[in-house]
């Protein structure tokens, strides 16, 4: 995909990989990491799903580089007259390979960091791509993905966030290879390290029910929205 | 401009805004519908339609729900709902197992019994409305599966939900096979129960979720799987839960009358009734009727008599219901070749779709599923079918997982081989010029 024309106010990621994995875990767990005013996905009554993305940015606004994000589904906004959202994740914590990364997307999206520098190596065969993440030489988790049918595609995904400064959600477009499967061949390795502290790491299943892979792609973000108080 | 448009503009109409940008192929699903934004209730319709009409239903979606204006045997008819058309299709759907439902017998027991009885049973089990019908059901069902004692509950979903919510309380654990019927999971729901879900029928993941409960806790399988035909593995899955100090419940909606010596299901079959607490089943499946039924001790006869809500605030099954499934009970264990015909049927037909390479995934009994594992061509192929004489439903994303989308075929002992050869043929050549296996 090449970068395309942005419209005022948005912005755009290259990306080689970007992966992601969805696990039940307890819906316990997830209300925990939630605001009050965001609700989880549930796939199952009490299970909730902790969606463990990594990317491999090729080019931004600061260069390229890696970055890990732990989300929790919740439930997306429909409105009329704008695109459906494939999906919507509220990330509780975003670990990236670069300081200037982390310092723009906190800026722009008021994500939550982790705030040193993490090492992210992504691992490829024919059918399948590894993540491994890891900080002060301490590991802080193992993904392994696999692909199926691969297609081009452009989605649209949702992601709140919430700070002491208000509640607020970006809208964002992936365009890409795509591949995603259900076949539960993925798993998932997470270590007790500050990044995972928040987890209930026994509670997190060690098989993805949903396993993605995008490719060669481009995550364009429109300009972000604040909500206003008790928006859902 | 097409009534699908004519509905959307409706839609801009009623509420001022342009409708929701909804692409026309099949990226979305019901999943995508579940939550709205919006603090109006109804805000939801409008992008819902938006979806239906603009996309789902043409796309395939209409194959669902079509009305059979026949008894649901071999041979139906039904209409198709694109373009109103009757058509006549070979069955290969309905759960109909030993063809009970239209058995002579039963049909004159119903018969007769909407001649005494009348229509309805007007009152509450627990009140005006249990009969002696009832109670004669409830008592050769309890010596049929040997068990002290049998509740007859309305329908099947009311009776994992009445059961469910009557045993269990906040801070107790229901301990669940993934796969379980979503009757089970809102029964549990309903009960305010912790819930926890074990990976199908994986003994190593029930222990890891039975560790860290306590106090009372109850393990829930089935015996047949609905969506993939294969059975609970009962020794091991006991076992642990046994081990662990736990009650045992097996829904066996779809093994009761097919499998064990006796009818009376994959526990027997196992020789596993007695370690197993709670046994249920339903009427609709293998008797062909409506219904459903918890068989146990008569303690726990009597405590839900008190405390299961679906049942003391619905009304009681209709008498011609009840006599019907009486008379199938009957007929059903008179006639055990009507369980041997099934299953060389099932051995015939499998044996159909082994020899073209078709994927049946694990299935072992009488639901085998003919695995398509592509979501965008599953209800192509569908319609593909129903226009060369085959009725099969399509089961897509989410009733089951992202490309696992399959046909459900369901074989009853009333099938004849030529219409099970007819509609392997028809099943096979389709799939062959779909690429779905080798020509």
């Amino acid at each position: 995909m090449k970068p395309g024309n942005l419209k005022p106010g948005e912005v755009q990621y290259e990306f080689r990989h970007a992966i992601g994995g969805f696990f039940e875990f307890p819906t316990e767990n997830a209300r925990k990491l939630l605001p009050p005013h965001l609700h989880p996905v549930e796939p199952h009554h009490g299970q909730s799903v902790l969606s463990v993305m990594a990317f491999d940015f090729t080019g931004s606004s600061t260069g390229p580089y890696g970055e890990l994000v732990l989300s929790v589904h919740v439930a997306p906004r429909i409105e009329a007259g704008r695109p459906m959202a494939r999906a919507a994740f509220y990330p509780f914590l975003v670990g990236t390979t670069t300081r200037t990364s982390r310092e723009s997307a906190i800026k722009l999206w008021h994500l939550p960091h982790f705030m040193h520098d993490i090492d992210i190596a992504f691992t490829t065969t024919d059918h399948d791509i590894t993540v491994a993440a890891a900080h002060g030489g301490k590991p802080i988790l193992d993904m392994r993905i696999t692909d199926y049918q691969w297609e081009d595609v452009e989605h649209h995904y949702q992601a709140f966030t919430h700070d002491a400064t208000g509640s607020y959600m970006a809208s964002m477009q992936m365009n890409a290879r795509f591949s995603e499967n259900e076949e539960e061949r993925g798993s998932i390795e997470i270590h007790a390290h500050d990044f995972t502290a928040g987890l209930d790491r026994d509670g997190v299943n060690t098989t993805p029910f949903r396993e993605l892979w995008m490719r060669d792609g481009l995550q364009t973000f429109q300009p972000l929205e604040t909500l206003t108080p008790g928006a859902r | 401009m097409g009534p699908e448009s004519v509905l959307t503009k409706k839609a801009e109409e009623a509420t001022g805004t342009p409708a929701t940008e909804v692409p026309s192929n099949n990226e979305y699903d019901y999943s995508n519908f579940y939550y709205s934004s919006s603090d109006d209730l109804f805000a939801i319709f409008g992008p819902y339609d938006d979806w239906w009409y603009g996309s789902a239903r043409n796309n395939g979606y209409y194959l669902f729900s079509q009305p059979m204006s026949t008894r649901p045997g071999p041979q139906i008819e039904l209409e198709e709902q694109l373009n109103h058309k009757a058509l006549q299709l070979l069955n290969l759907a309905s759960y109909n197992y030993l063809g009970l439902s239209y058995h002579p017998e039963v049909i004159a027991a119903a018969k007769a019994a909407l001649d005494h009885y009348g229509l309805g049973a007007a009152g509450s089990p627990i009140l005006s409305g249990t009969m002696d019908l009832h109670l004669t059901l409830e008592k050769e069902l309890a010596a049929f599966k040997k068990k002290e004692a049998v509740m007859v509950f309305p329908t099947g979903y009311s009776t994992n939900v009445g059961l469910l919510s009557a045993l269990l309380r906040p801070g107790d654990w229901a301990i669940m096979d993934q796969n379980v019927h979503a009757s089970i999971v809102d029964g549990v729901i309903m009960s305010k129960a912790n819930a926890r879900f074990f990976r199908h029928n994986k003994p190593e993941d029930l222990e890891k979720k039975l560790k860290g409960t306590s106090g009372k806790r109850l393990v829930i399988l089935e015996g047949v799987y609905s969506m993939d035909g294969d059975t609970a593995h009962l020794p091991e899955l006991v076992a642990i839960a046994k081990k662990a100090g736990a009650r045992v419940m097996i829904d066996e909606a779809h093994s009761t009358f097919v499998y064990g010596k006796e009818g009376r299901g994959v526990a027997e079959h196992f020789g596993l009734e007695d370690q197993i607490d709670i046994h249920v089943g339903t009427f609709s499946k293998a008797l062909g009727g409506q219904g459903g039924f918890v068989a146990g001790s008569q303690g726990l006869y009597n405590y839900l008599m008190g405390f299961a809500r679906s049942r003391v605030f619905s009304c009681a099954l209709a008498p011609a219901v009840t006599a019907g499934v009486l008379a199938a009970l009957r007929v059903a264990q008179r006639e055990p070749e009507l369980r041997t015909n099934l299953w060389k049927n099932v051995a015939h037909f499998r044996g159909l779709m082994d020899a073209a390479g078709v994927d049946v995934a694990e299935s072992t009994s009488q639901i085998i599923p003919i695995m398509i594992r592509n979501d965008r061509k599953i209800l192509g192929i569908a319609r593909k079918l129903q226009q060369a004489g085959l009725y099969l439903q399509p089961i897509i994303y989410p009733a089951v997982a992202k490309h696992r989308s399959r046909f459900r075929v369901s074989i009853s002992s009333t099938h004849t081989t030529d219409q099970l050869n007819r509609a392997a043929g028809i099943l096979v050549d389709t799939l062959r010029a779909e690429g779905v296996i080798e020509a």
